[in-house]
């Protein structure tokens, strides 16, 4: 009869993670974090008025929720989103495509996309408020900057990488060159356009609130910066809690559509 | 007369200051089964890319009457498309829905993919999804079908039964085929004539013509004895 080796490294390296591990593993280092930061402010770690206790942060955010006040900052810091970082996707990726597929537009136009990549939104925070004033033009021009030139470039990149063999075949089925840019070379470089959108997303969000700082009287960047000047710092973390939870759920829909069929063929051979 | 579908005259083709393929002549009949062999690297796609009308040929005359498909070694399936939607794609330039529809429930059947219709590229086998890059070239009727090494990235087994079902499926519908493949005892096995390309710049070194009867048996008559010519001529012996 053969022996058995009791092994419990072994055992839990082979377990299969489940897919309740995937909620309640986050919840559980969450609950630590927030253990660790209950205990540290209960023992004076903090200097009076630098970090305030999360009961406080917990009461803040019920107020501000409660008085309905949070949700218009959420909102409008989605509207300038939407239309700043839509706007830019719906001109980035024709002008990307354009770049990929021809050799003169890249050379006259690569070059100053990467210049302008390269530039901090922030530094054209001074331009923004000269050229549209104060309110959501402004803040919705630096979310547009900040995401158009990156988007342009992954576009041309995934385009210019399609393999020649896929327009090989196109062109023996006899499809039109519009045909050939919406079902061959869009198809294509969709899985690496998800991704780039997904990181554009991310860097949208992050500018957003640096916007809101400066240029308009609502949104999250502003919520913070204004509990800032007021010395609530309870408000000023319930602000980037706020910013944080919403970042991971956007993501979270960007990584649901690369789950969509047309676009999971790409991380999956 | 025999009625010639691809007719090359002295064609070249060059890539910057390489001269890839030089003075080539090459004609193939109406329903010929030709399979090409060279050493690798020797300029045996670009042949089938001159012949498929991709690139155009820095010297000389081609002609080719009617319109081909080629069927890629590395995989020229849409890998965002089912198997069903890469083969009705081919069909949607020509055809209206119904017809494209019975065109492809009839090809995924004589190609045995009808159960794998709704899969993606990546989701099928090797011998599969050349089976339904079969399937996608000659459901489009297509008059000349150009083959590059089409079976090379399969296991023997499969190769095997690869060989069959094509010829099997080209009896059934008559196709012009250029076939070109690295393996000799595939191209004297499938091919009703086999010209031996020499190392780059490929030109014709020699035409072996063999028996009628596809796919050979390794020890069916003229097979061995065109198995040891081709070697000869490459340099094998």
């Amino acid at each position: 009869m053969p022996t058995t080796i009791a092994d419990p490294v072994s055992a839990i390296r082979r377990m299969p993670p489940t897919r309740s591990s995937r909620w309640y593993l986050p919840f559980a280092t969450g609950s630590l974090l927030l253990a660790a930061w209950w205990l540290a402010w209960s023992a004076g770690a903090f200097p009076t008025g630098t970090v305030p206790s999360p009961a406080d942060v917990a009461s803040a955010f019920a107020t501000e929720a409660h008085s309905g006040r949070l949700l218009e900052n959420v909102i409008s810091s989605l509207y300038r989103i939407a239309w700043g970082y839509l706007s830019a996707t719906i001109t980035a990726i024709p002008l990307g495509l354009v770049i990929g597929r021809s050799v003169s537009t890249r050379n006259a136009i690569l070059p100053w996309i990467n210049f302008f990549r390269n530039l901090s939104p922030i530094a054209w925070i001074p331009f923004a408020i000269i050229w549209f004033g104060i309110g959501d033009p402004p803040a919705i021009f630096l979310i547009f900057l900040a995401t158009f030139f990156q988007i342009v470039l992954a576009t041309a990149a995934a385009t210019g990488s399609v393999p020649s063999v896929y327009y090989r075949v196109a062109r023996e089925m006899e499809l039109g060159s519009v045909r050939v840019v919406f079902e061959v070379t869009f198809p294509a470089i969709l899985p690496q356009l998800v991704i780039a959108l997904r990181v554009a997303a991310g860097v949208a969000w992050m500018v957003v609130v640096a916007a809101e700082m400066i240029a308009v009287r609502s949104g999250l960047g502003f919520l913070i910066v204004d509990a800032r000047n007021g010395l609530r710092m309870d408000l000023v973390i319930c602000g980037m809690l706020v910013i944080g939870l919403i970042g991971v759920a956007l993501d979270i829909v960007f990584a649901r559509l690369a789950k969509i069929d047309s676009v999971r063929w790409g991380f999956e051979r | 007369m025999t009625e010639m579908v691809l007719e090359a005259r002295g064609i070249g083709f060059n890539y910057g200051s390489l001269v890839v393929i030089e003075r080539l002549d090459l004609a193939v009949a109406k329903g010929e089964f030709v399979a090409c062999v060279g050493p690798s690297g020797c300029g045996k796609t670009t042949l089938l890319a001159l012949l498929g009308g991709h690139i155009a040929p820095t010297r000389g005359t081609l002609q080719r009457c009617g319109r081909s498909r080629t069927i890629y070694q590395d995989g020229g399936l849409f890998p965002w498309l089912t198997v069903h939607n890469n083969i009705a794609l081919g069909l949607s330039a020509r055809r209206d829905a119904a017809t494209r529809e019975r065109k492809v429930a009839e090809w995924l059947a004589v190609t045995r993919l009808t159960e794998y219709a709704d899969l993606y590229p990546h989701q099928l086998s090797g011998g599969m999804r050349q089976r339904a890059e079969l399937a996608r070239a000659l459901a489009a009727e297509a008059d000349i079908l150009l083959l590059d090494e089409p079976m090379g990235a399969l296991d023997y087994q499969t190769r095997l039964r690869m060989r069959r079902e094509l010829c099997a499926t080209l009896r059934e519908r008559t196709r012009t085929v250029v076939f070109v493949t690295h393996d000799i005892e595939e191209a004297v096995q499938l091919g009703d004539r086999v010209i031996v390309l020499g190392p780059r710049p490929t030109r014709v070194r020699r035409v072996i013509a063999l028996p009628p009867g596809r796919p050979r048996l390794p020890t069916a008559p003229g097979v061995p004895d065109a198995e040891q010519a081709i070697m000869e001529e490459l340099g094998l012996t």
